[in-house]
């Protein structure tokens, strides 16, 4: 017998033997540990017993090899039976398991926490998602442009009021797209995505916006919204209640009616404010209107073939509805006391 | 805008409830904020939107009303023959600028006698929330509250020479208002002044010299249009917000300003008394003409997706004070009312008829298609951190995207341009843009350890904003990671998150030097020599600036870089299911062998049959070893593929990795 097939005999003897004591173990049973033992380790037929007959078959050259490994893998099927004895008799070796009380404490794992405003982003995404409108992002830092212009936000419009908007101390002159500021809206977004896309579009844009704000309650300089948008040729306003329906009923779950309110925004003609009616309430909503002709136009559209709808809302509002949180700085105060409660 | 119940009666005959009128209302988008009872009168709290500046007075509303429930409107005819004599009026207007006033209406009465306002003027302007002050300041802001045109009246006699004129005001000129207070101008602002200087804020508030008081005999009646654009920048500079600079604001009608203007003298003349000069000054320009505009009828239900009846189109159109000038089957068009200038387009009048034929009208169900969307792959890649940093136990966080000086310069790995600032701060002191989230995230760490939380491990996804020249600036989305755990606990963290998203990419980890980190103590990952990110132990000089008492480590991945190397569908690849083999080995090596090269030399000697090599720990014994020297304990996986390894395999195998690492890095194998 070479030396090799003698050491793959032990290989496997030690493979088969870490299997049975552990069967052993997993069962729990004196039983199969003792016919274990007497397999492996019986004195008169023990299966190392016959290995240890073909060490006579080695070449006398190998042998000092061979009787080494002989003597680990003995080593180790002693300790294998060893540990199996301590596992299943216990430390005192009673043949009993230890009475554990089951009425302390788990070891927990330490778990971490999503946002709730990631988590409610996500459930508005995911209505979203089924309802055809993939998500979008786009830069936080605007231009004149894609803030205002092009929105339908002349330049002697209030929303344009430096002290409103958050602009940034850069040249005008030297970055082609006059003014930069940090966003207010996320219809950037919006135009962004039509003024590169033919129609049909279908998308939800969503991210951080910045207004100046003295930060209180219920204020915040900094806040979340998403905003849909459908453009195609044949879209309407009913069009828009019956998305905005089936929206608020997946979101509140159950059947909600819808409501508009006459509003005005820049950027949609008609504007209105959407209320949903949900346990004899009217909650507000959000804004929405048909996509403005100008705001069309600015993105290149043509206005008599294609009409379209938008809606936004705040993200902030609905999270904190949602989850009970009155007061908004909770959300950016980085408390882990707050964080871990969703 | 606050409403008087009792003085919408006067232009209409309501015999409908408060509650109908308001609930209307509501849904016509004057939205219903509330009412209060006042005396005998009900005061109505109506939100108006910054398109409609003709809602900001009484008639405005009624007409709203009388249009939702066909009542007619009755305006007043502001009649001021009765009380008028001969004569000009004495005063001069000049006006300097007409794109700030394009125009200008003066009026005199002589020989008032001031006094109390009659109750019913009186109870009036309380109702509305308003002081009274005397008959003609009283007058002027009942016309104002009732057609929503500013008036103002001057003292006539305190008028220094026989011009005014409308002007921008002097750098630094000085004005006395009528509350008193002196304002120092810029040339942003507009003034009515006299020989003496300025008399009026343009469009803002009056001046305490030329007040109205018990004495005052004579006045000079202004009825102005000032543009909007200038009223509102003084009026934010100077914090001086007026119901006159709110209507400036929004827009006047102009074709209304004489009428104000007749109301006024009429209302003055009837409670204060005097005589009307007959003659007037009228500055500036005519009204512009009102252009037509056309609607197709074909437009309503391709934008409201429901059929409205001509007539009832032609109704509401004519009922909201538009002249309607040609109608066929297929469109009517108008000139619009002189008070509605946000009627100019097709769509204002589509608007118009959504509005009051009621968008309870528009039905719920109609056929959206179906349409796929899909998910892109950044939402997936932050998914999976967000589901792996979850499972490590760390909450994620959002900060703000600004900070304050010190902290925008706290961490610049990954640009050292200067941040970008705003002209605002979005909390006191913090105006820079952030080019680092671990700043904000120290901030975080301070906030929980003054309530002595324990374990703080927090991480937010967010921009940074790396300044670029002449363009817009580099958004890069960072995944900030801090935390009380060790070095390598920090570090497992970020290969855990890395492995999660590519199981075989190779990351080095190459020694940072920064202040933000302690000496010897931060890494600059890389994959290929792109920058992955970096990760240290924050240096005690960091903590004492964000006074920080526990240690902390932190970590900033690149989210673009992490999305380059990830592998969002993972492949299955074949392993072997034949036995491993494990060998410990202790090795003997010089301090500055690192890991790395020890690890990359085992890696290539060792060959296809090595599985993996994992490193156990680092012991050090320098009476045994000699100085300068440590034992790195850690054992290498042996497997091949197809067959179960000889130990002839691995012990050559072995014998290759020992003799590299001793050739290339020294090592000797612990006896």
């Amino acid at each position: 017998m070479s030396l090799n097939d003698f050491i793959k005999q032990l290989d496997d003897l030690v493979e088969s033997a870490a299997h049975s004591f552990e069967n052993a173990i997993r069962e729990v049973d004196k039983q199969i540990l003792e016919e274990t033992r007497v397999e492996y380790l019986g004195a008169k037929s023990g299966k190392l017993k016959e290995v240890q007959k073909n060490l006579g078959k080695v070449p006398k050259d190998d042998k000092p090899v061979a009787g080494k490994r002989f003597n680990e893998v003995k080593t180790r099927l002693e300790e294998l039976f060893q540990s199996a004895t301590e596992a299943i008799m216990g430390g005192g070796g009673k043949g009993k398991s230890e009475k554990l009380d089951v009425t302390l404490p788990g070891v927990r794992p330490r778990l971490g926490h999503i946002h709730p405003i990631t988590q409610t982003i996500d459930e508005l995404k995911d209505i979203m998602g089924r309802l055809g409108f993939s998500a979008v992002e786009g830069p936080e830092i605007e231009d004149d442009w894609h803030n205002f212009e092009a929105l339908n936000i002349p330049l002697e419009h209030p929303a344009r009021d430096p002290l409103d908007n958050f602009y940034l101390n850069v040249a005008a002159s030297g970055t082609g797209g006059g003014n930069q500021l940090m966003r207010s809206q996320t219809s950037t977004v919006q135009i962004r995505v039509m003024e590169n896309h033919k129609p049909p579009i279908r998308i939800v844009s969503l991210g951080r916006v910045y207004r100046p704000d003295e930060i209180d309650a219920t204020h915040y300089a900094m806040f979340h919204q998403i905003e849909g948008l459908l453009v195609d040729t044949n879209v309407t306003m009913a069009d828009l209640k019956y998305v905005l329906r089936l929206f608020a009923s997946s979101y509140l779950g159950g059947d909600v009616e819808i409501r508009f309110r006459p509003s005005f925004f820049p950027f949609t003609e008609p504007s209105v404010e959407v209320d949903m009616r949900w346990q004899d309430t009217w909650l507000e909503f959000g804004g929405a209107g048909m996509v403005d002709p100008n705001v069309l136009k600015a993105v290149g559209y043509d206005p008599e073939e294609v009409t379209g709808f938008a809606f936004g809302l705040g993200v902030e509002r609905l999270c904190m509805r949602r989850h009970g949180i009155h007061d908004i700085r909770y959300l950016y105060d980085s408390n882990t006391k707050f964080l871990a409660q969703f | 805008m606050l409403v008087s119940w009792d003085w919408l009666k006067d232009y209409l005959d309501l015999d409908i409830s408060e509650a109908e009128v308001c609930d209307r209302l509501t849904l016509a988008g004057l939205n219903f904020d509330g009412a209060a009872t006042v005396d005998n009168d009900r005061c109505l709290d109506l939100e108006v939107t910054s398109n409609r500046p003709d809602w900001l007075g009484h008639i405005g509303i009624a007409r709203e009303v009388g249009v939702l429930f066909d009542l007619d409107l009755k305006v007043p005819h502001a009649d001021i023959k009765e009380y008028a004599v001969g004569g000009a009026c004495s005063t001069i207007v000049q006006i300097e600028d007409e794109e700030f006033c394009p125009r200008y209406i003066a009026r005199s009465i002589v020989g008032v006698t001031i006094g109390e306002s009659p109750a019913w003027l009186a109870n009036r302007l309380q109702t509305i929330g308003l002081p009274t002050i005397n008959n003609v300041v009283d007058v002027t802001n009942y016309v104002l509250m009732e057609i929503g045109q500013p008036l103002h009246a001057f003292d006539l006699d305190k008028l220094k020479g026989d011009t005014i004129s409308v002007r921008q005001a002097m750098p630094e000129e000085k004005f006395l208002a009528i509350d008193h207070r002196e304002y120092i101008l810029s040339s942003d602002d507009y003034v009515i002044a006299d020989e003496g200087g300025a008399v009026a804020l343009a469009g803002v508030m009056g001046g305490k010299e030329t007040e109205v008081n018990e004495m005052t005999s004579d006045l000079l009646i202004e009825a102005a249009q000032f543009a909007a654009l200038p009223v509102r920048t003084t009026s934010r500079r100077l914090k001086l917000k007026s119901d006159s600079s709110y209507r400036f604001e929004r827009g006047v009608d102009p074709e209304m300003i004489d009428w104000a203007s007749r109301r006024c003298c009429e209302l003055i003349a009837e409670t204060a008394g005097g005589t009307i000069c007959e003659g007037h000054v009228y500055a500036g320009s005519l009204p512009p003409a009102r252009h037509k505009v056309t609607l197709r009828l074909s437009q309503i239900p391709r934008v409201l997706g429901i059929e409205v009846p001509p007539g009832e189109v032609q109704r509401i159109l004519e009922k909201l004070g538009n002249d309607v000038t040609h109608q066929n089957s297929e469109s009517i068009t108008i000139v619009p009312a002189s008070w509605r200038r946000d009627l100019d387009r097709e769509i204002d009048l589509v608007e118009e008829v959504a509005r009051i034929h009621g968008y309870d009208k528009i039905p719920e169900h109609a056929g959206v298609s179906l349409s796929a969307s899909h998910q892109s792959d950044l939402d997936r890649i932050r998914t999976k951190i967000r589901t792996a940093m979850l499972g490590m136990g760390f909450d994620e966080t959002l900060t703000r995207s600004m900070v304050n000086d010190v902290w925008a310069k706290t961490f610049q790995g990954w640009s050292l341009g200067e941040p970008l600032t705003s002209s605002m701060p979005m909390v006191k002191g913090e105006d820079r843009l952030r080019i680092s989230l671990i700043p904000s995230l120290l901030g975080a760490r301070r906030n929980n350890e003054k309530f002595s939380y324990s374990e703080i491990d927090l991480y937010e996804i967010a921009k940074v904003y790396l300044p670029k020249a002449k363009a817009l600036p580099d958004e890069r989305y960072m995944v900030g990671i801090s935390s009380g755990r060790s070095f390598y606990d920090m570090k497992g963290v970020v290969e855990t998150l890395i492995a999660m998203l590519n199981p075989n990419i190779q990351v080095k980890s190459i020694p940072f030097t920064d202040p933000m980190f302690e000496e010897g103590q931060g890494a600059h990952l890389t994959v290929d020599h792109t920058t992955l990110g970096y990760l240290g132990v924050v240096s005690s000089a960091t903590r004492k600036a964000f006074r920080l008492q526990q240690a902390a480590t932190v970590a900033e991945l690149d989210l673009g870089a992490l999305m380059k190397i990830a592998v969002l569908i993972p492949q299955h690849q074949d392993f072997s299911t034949h036995p491993a083999m494990n060998r410990d080995l202790n090795l003997i090596v010089d301090e500055h062998v690192s890991w790395a090269a020890l690890e990359e030399v085992g890696l290539e000697a060792g060959g296809e049959l090595i599985e993996e090599i994992n490193f156990q720990e680092i012991f050090r014994d320098p009476k045994a070893d000699g100085p300068g020297k440590k034992r790195v304990l850690f054992t290498v996986t042996l497997r091949a593929y197809d067959r179960t390894l000889t130990g002839e395999e691995a012990d050559a195998t072995i014998a290759r990795i020992l003799d590299a690492c001793g050739k290339k890095t020294g090592a000797k194998l612990l006896a």
